[in-house]
């Protein structure tokens, strides 16, 4: 696919200092329909869709939520925080007003793994696909959030009991 | 044909952005806007240069505007009434503003820039907002993720402030950020001892400022904050107060309750305060403390998840489940909390179930 003309006003907008002081694409020089479609690819690879992982990063967050601002226990094996912060940062995509600074910690007792996402990659993934440029500082591996968050693939959705 | 047409749409394109860049460096650097004046509350006159955001020229002019992201357009704290001077809302402007504030002339002054003589309006109180030089002069752990900053101010060397408000701390250059950033965190010490004030700063993963104060920021290191800013404070009533915070929502409520003890205060007063576990509780022993000086005064410290070998015999649940089993009634009452904007409303839920008027429910929220 080619960087389109909107594509490139978008990327502008991800810049450091344009919507926010470090911007969304860290040390990655590439264009964005590039950065779209390599994690695409890896999306792919793993048997999901950027829907079905961003619908469980909403879900563990809303799980997070009745916590209170501490971790609270979610089945069948989480630890979940959700935590605040003041102000907003609005979409580069232009498309979803003000999001306001929410940040989700999971914790996988199982794996012993934990990751950290915004309430602004749950919107770029689920949206747009976007996981943030190499180096961005809330840059989202989409295995490590398959594996962490324990999306469902496509071949387990399939696999249903007999 | 089609390539006829795409090649036109391409040309006029293309012309389009460039005119649109050459607008935007001559902006940056050819534009002079000279020396304009900004008249504030229709009495005091700055003269100043254009062509800057003006909360930026405001803060060089000694007027601090609360902001809780140095400028980036990220918070929307920093609305200013501008009724002269302004021109069209910015698209930058726009998701931080209401259809009331449209129509009331407010602006946002981070976004803004001053091209010509402005007429603004500003609450009279942040002409008291000072920018003050401090050191560090202790930063102790009171938990795995908060810790307690304590700064003695060097110049100015006193702040007057009242209980419940907050301070924008600086964070300079360094690893995250090529730039200054100020972000808010509320005083949590005795505001009568104006020659210092401490902070209780939560680590926020990869947040640029409590990353700093964590991992970079050592005793001894001078670091720049101005306020005092913000409306939550204790009112003068006789009804009993009710005090909700989790987590680093600690700190206001603790510098009202240490004013309340250097007052004699003798209201009624309960502060619910929540956390995981023991390993997430902090500053008991001080709380233990004001209420021996406080005789009306009970802390009640809830975990909602004990581990066994916290051996803990006091109350467990989530905040909102204790309060809601010790208040038996919202009858004059008032309710102050501090905390994340999911706890507040399921806070404010409880206490107007149980008929504390809305009303009496003053809060300050991170969100």
């Amino acid at each position: 696919m080619k960087q389109t003309p909107q594509m490139k006003k978008i990327q502008e907008n991800m810049r450091p200092g344009v919507l926010t002081l470090r911007g969304f694409l860290g040390a990655d020089t590439r264009d964005l329909v590039e950065i779209l479609e390599g994690d695409a690819a890896e999306v792919r690879r793993i048997g999901t869709t950027h829907r079905a992982i961003a619908d469980r990063m909403r879900y563990l967050r809303d799980q997070g939520m009745r916590g209170l601002g501490e971790f609270i226990d979610v089945e069948p094996h989480f630890e979940v925080r959700v935590d605040s912060v003041r102000g907003g940062i609005p979409s580069p995509f232009g498309d979803a007003g003000l999001i306001r600074k929410t940040n989700t910690t999971v914790r996988n007792k199982v794996l012993g793994r934990e990751i950290f996402y915004t309430d602004v990659n749950i919107h770029l993934i689920g949206d747009h696909g976007f996981y943030e440029g190499r180096g961005s500082l809330f840059r989202m591996e989409p295995h490590e959030l398959a594996e962490i968050l324990e999306v469902e693939t496509e071949q387990q959705q399939t696999e249903l009991p007999g | 044909m089609v390539s006829a047409l795409l090649i036109s749409v391409g040309a006029v394109s293309g012309i389009s952005a460039f005119l649109a860049l050459l607008m935007v460096i001559a902006d940056a650097t050819i534009a002079n806007y000279g020396d304009v004046k900004i008249t504030i509350n229709g009495d005091k006159e700055l003269d100043v240069k254009g062509g800057k955001p003006l909360l930026g020229i405001l803060m060089e002019e000694g007027i601090f505007i609360p902001s809780a992201c140095g400028g980036r357009g990220s918070c929307g704290l920093c609305k200013v009434r501008v009724t002269e001077g302004a021109g069209q809302f910015l698209p930058t402007e726009l998701p931080w503003l209401t259809e009331e504030d449209k129509a009331a002339n407010i602006r946002l002054s981070c976004q803004l820039k001053v091209k010509n003589d402005m007429f603004i309006e500003i609450p009279e109180e942040l002409f008291n907002v000072r920018q003050f030089r401090s050191r560090v002069s202790s930063l102790r752990d009171l938990t795995h993720d908060i810790k307690e900053l304590r700064l003695e101010l060097i110049d100015p060397a006193e702040i007057e402030m009242l209980p419940g408000q907050f301070v924008q701390l600086q964070t300079p250059e360094y690893e995250l950020t090529d730039e200054p950033v100020y972000r808010a965190y509320s005083v949590s010490s005795d505001t009568k001892d104006r020659r210092r004030i401490e902070l209780e700063i939560r680590l926020v993963p990869n947040g640029i400022c409590t990353t700093y104060v964590h991992n970079y920021l050592k005793e001894g290191d001078e670091i720049i904050f101005n306020g005092p800013y913000g409306d939550f404070h204790l009112r003068e009533t006789e009804r009993e107060i009710i005090f909700i915070a989790g987590g680093s929502g600690m700190a206001p409520i603790k510098s009202i309750l240490l004013n309340m003890a250097d007052e004699g205060s003798t209201r009624r007063a309960r502060y619910f305060f929540g956390a995981r576990s023991t390993r997430d509780l902090f500053l008991v022993d001080k709380m233990r403390e004001l209420e021996e000086k406080l005789p009306n005064f009970t802390f009640i410290p809830a975990l909602s998840n004990p581990e066994p070998d916290d051996n803990w015999k006091g109350a467990t649940g989530l905040i909102t489940d204790v309060v809601a089993d010790h208040l038996e009634s919202g009858d004059n009452v008032e309710a102050y909390l501090c905390g994340s904007p999911g706890m507040i409303d399921a806070c404010i839920k409880v206490l107007t179930d149980k008929g504390v008027p809305e009303e009496l429910i003053y809060y300050d929220k991170f969100g």
